[in-house]
């Protein structure tokens, strides 16, 4: 038995990719080899580039059939212990050594075994053939292919069969020809056919399909869908309309610019051609290949210096066209988002790379362009940026700061001020929240130092030192916040507030969320800011517009103070007797019901709950008679009431009137789930903590997805809530209300409950109390292995990475009992996990339930 | 520019056409819906008659064909019971064109809420990119989301009338008039095809009927429209109004999703500040997400997001808010609709083969108006007392192996309720006909760079 000679041992760049929680893990770069240790044993090894001592992998080869090739520069498998590997290969011909090197040691070890009469080797299918298709055989075919798919075996057996003779080549011209005989229904068969072609969810034949020599021929056979016969598809015409590919930049290597079109072809498949009818294996498999041709189209693109320094000299010469630049920020864009499904130290490298080329000059530029799509462009990529590592974007406002440049904050604030197109303003106030949130990405970052610190080091070295984000925020309130307040400041003294034009509402509406925020984020500094400024009393004014989203909004920010249980916010709101444009909105809509009253109603039911000492006193002294008078739910008779108790000895047992007292047997702990216990700070856009969020467990039914480590602690509540400012924000305690309670003084819910007698058969239901929530909501474990997909990407902070691809699987639940082919392809599952995105069904679940 | 008058109905129909409006038209309509919504209550009341909807998600050739089926705005009063978007293709023409037409006839339609309207739930589910893919911005996705804000937690439908009023409808091909009711009992429930023609026809359980035997079970074996599908919708036993206790319909509690543990009462829904981004938990969270479950008592969701709550929950909070029936979405249910818990809850589901390829059919709700007799005491259904079960007119065997009956209405008597259900008409329709629309596809990308 002739031993297997290693294959040459010239230096095979790979990344080395683990499939964690799906999510394809990045162990690092290195120089891959074949070794073969013994007649029985071989392995493959990979030495990191960084520091050749150390084996970022060592596998042995198994004589089993678990390795998978994937386009040109992709090895995959499952290793004994049933993690998912992958090697990228930098170069084909690297891969194809490896492979071939593999493929003969399997051979070998196979040969042996079934020396050892061990072979298992029973499942092999019997190959399968069709005959040559013409328009007269096309109904056999159909019914033999249709046989075939019917059985795990039988579809490995077509796919391989399909490949080996190239039989999609021979099927295309028959489209043409039935179309020149106008026969529908051999149309009809060869669109079946292709379909099912592209359903056997094979990686080489939609990686085949989708090459220059049959992409045409392909969706011209999808064009005919039997399942709409009156319809015909315009594939064709729109695949081969040129124009749609914007070159802005040459891209010189003929590899990169296939791929870009391969890409492109592959999305069309998934959003157009087979949007309908895709399964969930199909599904992955198209998405697996668009991540990793992206990822190799980005790669080349950030690491081609000659390519970047044309891309962004586009801004700098003067004669370039305007449309020039436009599509040049819009190809930035594009870069980013993609960048965004990237490993948190690719993306790092590529945005690096930007940088270094006079990334922020473009944001800069596309922010003040005239047109506002490109605007949008800056601000996506901006906000891009930021989620990716805000201590990065703030170092270099630092860097313009002390070399007297404008900096991007004052930028920001000035395009918020004067940003006409609304749709842009709101992007810019997000962006300044995103910016001066002291908790942005420490996932990214986390990321980072989980995977490369040396890397991590590298980058950060190259810049100036980072200052403490508490010094960033310093230096906004110190330069920069009386900017972007002003328009609200300039409010004092304004008579009416009835002839706001629509962009001052906006206005104001951002302003104050965007003050909203930063007295959850910045408590101290922004306290004394607004105070300084004498801001809330300017927000209170806002109380008096006609606007009643604006009032509501201004309201908001008052329950945000009161929220936060913070006795300074209180005592201005009191000093400057707040309360008052309160009230009024609450006697103006009072006979209603509609959302501002409601929103009124929740701010005092806040106050009484949790028993505010300090507004208490103040609303019953000032406004007693007025309190009085409002009787038509029972929320103000009982502030008057919890004003009386505390000033009398707590003697005698008052009756709580509070509406919900009769079933107040509810345990406390209820208490904390109360109209949104947000974890956040609440009020937050799908920012960066949602998508942390989303990054687990995107599909399923819709299942709120598990919690996120919120910025890394996870929101653990207890189980009784203490007033303490975040977990109670938005608490109702609908149901624990004060029984008769020996001690009302106490005033947090948590003595409130439980003793009051069952009143109704209601308060029986109810005291079967709802089980406690886990508050790891949805950490379960089998769900981690079916919970796809999203990504390979998404380490860190994703933003809407890959929304698209997620959108449409987590439908796919509720099809799956009806889906047989799904259920056969898990069966054929022998093999590795598809590189990527596979996903693996779930058995059971709750099969028609979906939504 | 404002969008209104003559703005407004261009708009409408070139919606219907399904073509996106331009972005500032989009903002306009938004503005013009957050006015309006802002005055509603987190319970809106409404009167009936009404057209109860279910989910929708952005099948909008469905939407199409159930206004086809349940008659059009303003004609028909509709309440659509939130889940507009999302999963399907068009979510964004589907949600435009609702909020269009409640602009348009705000007291003619109403929208809550359901959990997909929310950012979060937008940006994984497709509308967040449908939303990029037709507009090349979020903006018009910004706008919609701080529409959904605003929207109505639920919806309290009153004057329902008790039963339903003979129809002259002409009956299904394959209906059975045998099994039907006599003439003079009261109609409780029907179950119409998308033709208008009556499949099943189910009376109020009452003296006169029960004295009756069923005539001929074996025989009068329902068959959908559809045998190719899952089974006959509507095959089910009438509910269990049990006759011992009679009174006027209570009213009807419309929400997306189900019960909270923190509600016990309605009026504890309006305590609520609605305006925010749906919660991860609390109140407003499980109104959205909640299922009713075979179970006792609260359970755990699988969501990870509201409870399962059973029998016994929705039975005492009727009780307790004097309402005969909870009309909920939120789930696929093959049959479109499917009532639970002796009839006091139901799911109805509004889009027709889910995600163009779940094979279910879709259905909506039809009450009645009580015209004569608001206050008007039902006269007593005789002596007879709780138990025993409804007087089963159609058949609980199945010669094809349908579905049973009993899956879809309510099962036996569990307990007695206090208030009759109204008389409820459910209207069940498929999938627009494929040659109306054309092959639904997301828009493909327009120009690439990469």
């Amino acid at each position: 038995m002739a031993l297997v000679a290693a294959p040459s041992n010239d230096r095979k760049r790979v990344k080395v990719y683990e499939l964690k929680n799906n999510d394809w893990f990045d162990r690092g770069t290195g120089f891959c080899r074949g070794v073969v240790v013994n007649n029985e044993e071989a392995k493959i090894l990979v030495a990191s580039e960084d520091d050749p001592s150390r084996q970022l992998l060592e596998t042995k080869i198994s004589k089993d059939d678990g390795y998978q090739k994937q386009q040109d520069t992709l090895i995959v498998w499952t290793e004994q212990n049933g993690t998912d590997m992958a090697l990228s290969f930098q170069e084909p011909e690297g891969c194809a050594g490896i492979w071939d090197f593999v493929n003969e040691i399997q051979g070998r070890l196979q040969t042996l075994a079934q020396d050892d009469g061990l072979s298992d080797d029973i499942g092999d299918s019997s190959p399968i053939m069709l005959p040559p298709p013409n328009l007269g055989n096309l109904a056999d075919i159909e019914n033999h292919m249709r046989a075939a798919n019917a059985t795990p075996g039988g579809r490995e057996a077509l796919a391989k069969f399909i490949l080996a003779e190239k039989y999609i080549l021979k099927l295309i011209p028959l489209v043409e020809e039935a179309e020149d005989l106008e026969s529908t229904p051999d149309l009809h068969r060869l669109c079946s056919i292709m379909k099912m072609l592209i359903l056997l969810n094979d990686n080489s034949i939609v990686e085949y399909v989708v090459t220059d020599e049959v992409i045409l021929g392909v969706v011209g056979a999808l064009e005919y869908d039997p399942d709409f016969p009156l319809h015909k598809a315009n594939h064709r015409q729109y695949l081969s309309d040129e124009s749609k590919f914007k070159e802005v930049v040459k891209i010189e290597e003929e590899q990169i610019r296939k791929r870009i079109h391969y890409t492109y072809r592959l999305q069309y498949l998934k959003d157009v051609v087979l949007a309908r009818i895709l399964d969930d294996p199909t599904f992955s498999v198209l998405n697996s290949l668009i991540f990793f041709h992206q990822v190799d189209i980005v790669q080349h693109l950030q690491a081609n210096g000659a390519f970047l320094k044309e891309l962004f000299g586009i801004f700098h010469a003067k004669e370039q066209s305007l449309q020039r630049k436009k599509d040049a920020v819009l190809f930035i864009q594009q870069c980013c988002a993609i960048a965004k499904s990237l490993q948190a130290n690719g993306r790092a490298q590529l945005y690096n790379n930007f940088i270094g080329n006079g990334l922020l000059d473009v944001i800069q530029y596309a922010l003040k362009h005239q047109d506002a799509s490109v605007r949008v462009a800056g601000t996506d990529i901006l906000v891009a940026l930021i989620d990716h590592d805000a201590l990065m974007i703030r170092s270099h406002i630092f860097k313009a700061i002390h070399e007297k440049g404008k900096p991007l904050t004052d930028t920001l604030i000035e395009l918020l001020l004067i940003e006409v197109d609304l749709g842009v303003k709101a992007q810019m106030a997000d962006a300044i929240k995103i910016l001066l949130d002291p908790n942005a990405n420490t996932a990214s970052i986390e990321a980072l130092g989980r995977s490369n610190s040396d890397f991590l080091a590298k980058i950060r070295g190259t810049l100036p030192t980072i200052p403490q984000t508490d010094g960033f925020i310093q230096t906004f309130y110190d330069e920069s916040a009386r900017k972007l307040f002003q328009p609200l400041k300039d409010l004092e003294g304004r008579e009416s507030l009835d002839d706001l034009s629509v962009q001052e509402v906006s206005l104001y509406s951002h302003l104050v969320e965007v003050l909203c925020f930063f007295i959850r984020q910045h408590s101290f500094r922004s306290k004394y800011f607004i105070l300084s400024e004498n801001l809330a009393a300017r927000v209170a004014q806002l109380m008096d517009c006609p606007e009643k989203h604006l009032k509501l909004i201004a309201l908001k920010y008052f329950r945000t103070c009161i929220g936060l249980h913070d006795e300074f916010h209180n005592r201005q709101i009191v000093q400057n007797q707040l309360f008052e444009p309160i009230l009024k909105i609450l006697f103006d809509t009072m006979p209603r019901d509609n959302l501002l009253n409601s929103a009124c109603l929740e701010l005092f039911e806040f106050i009484k709950r949790e028993n505010i000492k300090e507004i208490v006193k103040h609303l019953v002294t000032t406004y007693r008679d007025r309190l009085q008078s409002i009787t038509y739910v029972d929320t103000f008779q009982t502030l008057l009431l919890r004003y009386d108790q505390m000033n009398e000895p707590p003697t005698t047992q008052e009756l709580d009137h509070s509406f919900t007292s009769v079933e107040s047997d509810t345990p406390a702990r209820n208490v904390g789930m109360v109209n949104g216990g947000k974890w956040g700070q609440g009020l937050k856009e799908a920012d960066a903590d949602e998508e942390a969020y989303f990054n687990g467990s995107d599909d399923e039914d819709d299942g709120l997805p598990q919690p996120v480590k919120m910025n890394g602690a996870s929101p653990v509540r207890p189980l009784v809530n203490y007033p303490d400012d975040e977990n109670d924000e938005d608490e109702l305690d609908i149901l624990a209300t004060s029984a008769p309670s020996a001690s009302p003084h106490t005033s947090s819910q948590a003595t409130q409950t439980q003793e009051s007698p069952t009143t109704s058969p209601l308060s029986k239901a109810n005291a079967t109390s709802p089980p406690e929530r886990i508050s790891e909501k949805r950490r379960r474990e089998e769900d981690e292995e079916d919970e796809l997909l999203a990504s390979l990407s998404t380490t860190g902070v994703k933003r809407r990475a890959s929304t698209s691809s997620n959108a449409s699987t987590g439908s796919f639940k509720s099809l799956r009992h009806r889906k047989n082919s799904i259920s056969s392809a898990k069966d054929s599952g022998g093999g590795p996990k598809k590189i990527s995105l596979s996903i693996p069904l779930k058995s059971g679940g709750e099969g028609g339930e979906g939504d | 520019m404002s969008i209104g008058g003559s703005d407004l109905d261009k708009a409408i129909s070139q919606l219907r056409a399904c073509r996106p409006i331009p972005e500032n038209q989009v903002r306009e309509l938004c503005y013009k819906a957050r006015e309006l919504l802002i005055e509603e209550g987190n319970v809106v009341g409404v009167d009936a008659p009404v057209t109860i909807c279910g989910d929708i998600h952005g099948q909008f050739h469905d939407l199409m064909e159930l206004f086809r089926v349940g008659g059009d705005v303003p004609d028909t009063n509709y309440l659509f019971m939130g889940d507009f978007v999302d999963r399907g293709f068009y979510s964004l023409e589907s949600f435009l064109l609702l909020l269009c037409l409640k602009v348009r006839h705000p007291d003619r339609i109403t929208l809550i809420r359901g959990n997909h309207e929310s950012r979060q739930i937008t940006t994984v589910y497709g509308f967040y990119d449908e939303c990029l893919r037709k507009y090349g911005s979020a903006n018009v996705w910004r706008y919609c989301c701080e529409v959904f804000d605003y929207l109505a937690l639920g919806a309290l439908v009153t004057g329902a009338a008790t039963s339903l009023p003979p129809t002259s409808a002409p009956l299904a091909d394959n209906a059975n008039p045998d099994s039907f009711p006599s003439d003079d009992s009261e109609i409780e429930v029907e179950t119409l095809n998308a033709q208008g023609e009556i499949m099943y026809r189910y009376a109020r359980n009452s003296d006169s009927q029960s004295s009756n035997p069923t005539s001929n079970p074996a025989s009068s074996s329902p068959i959908a429209p559809t045998p190719s599908r899952t089974g006959a919708a509507g095959t089910g036993a009438t509910s269990s109004a049990n006759g011992s206790k009679s009174n006027d319909t209570g009213a009807v509690l419309c929400v997306h999703g189900g019960l909270s543990p923190l509600i016990d009462t309605i009026d504890k829904i309006r305590l609520l500040d609605r305006k925010q981004e749906v919660p991860h938990e609390g109140a407003m969270c499980d109104l959205l997400w909640s299922d009713p479950d075979e179970i006792d008592g609260w359970g755990l969701s699988p969501r990870g997001a509201g409870f399962l709550f059973g029998a016994d929950i929705v039975k005492c909070f009727n009780h307790r808010n004097d309402l005969s029936l909870i009309a909920r979405a939120h789930q696929l249910v093959m049959e479109g609709f499917k009532e639970m818990f002796d009839s006091t809850i139901v799911t109805v589901w509004s889009a027709p083969n889910y995600c163009y390829r779940c094979g279910n059919v879709a259905a909506i709700l039809e009450l009645g108006e009580d015209g004569s007799n608001a206050g008007f005491v039902r006269r007593s259904n005789g002596e007879r007392g709780g138990g025993g079960g409804g007087w089963i007119l159609g058949s609980n065997v199945d010669g094809n192996g349908n579905r049973r009956l009993s899956s879809v209405l309510g099962e036996g008597a569990l307990g007695q309720r206090a208030r009759d259900g109204p008389g409820r008409r459910y209207r069940v329709f498929e999938a627009a006909p494929q040659d109306s629309r054309g092959m639904p596809a997301k828009k493909p990308v327009a120009d690439y760079f990469l």
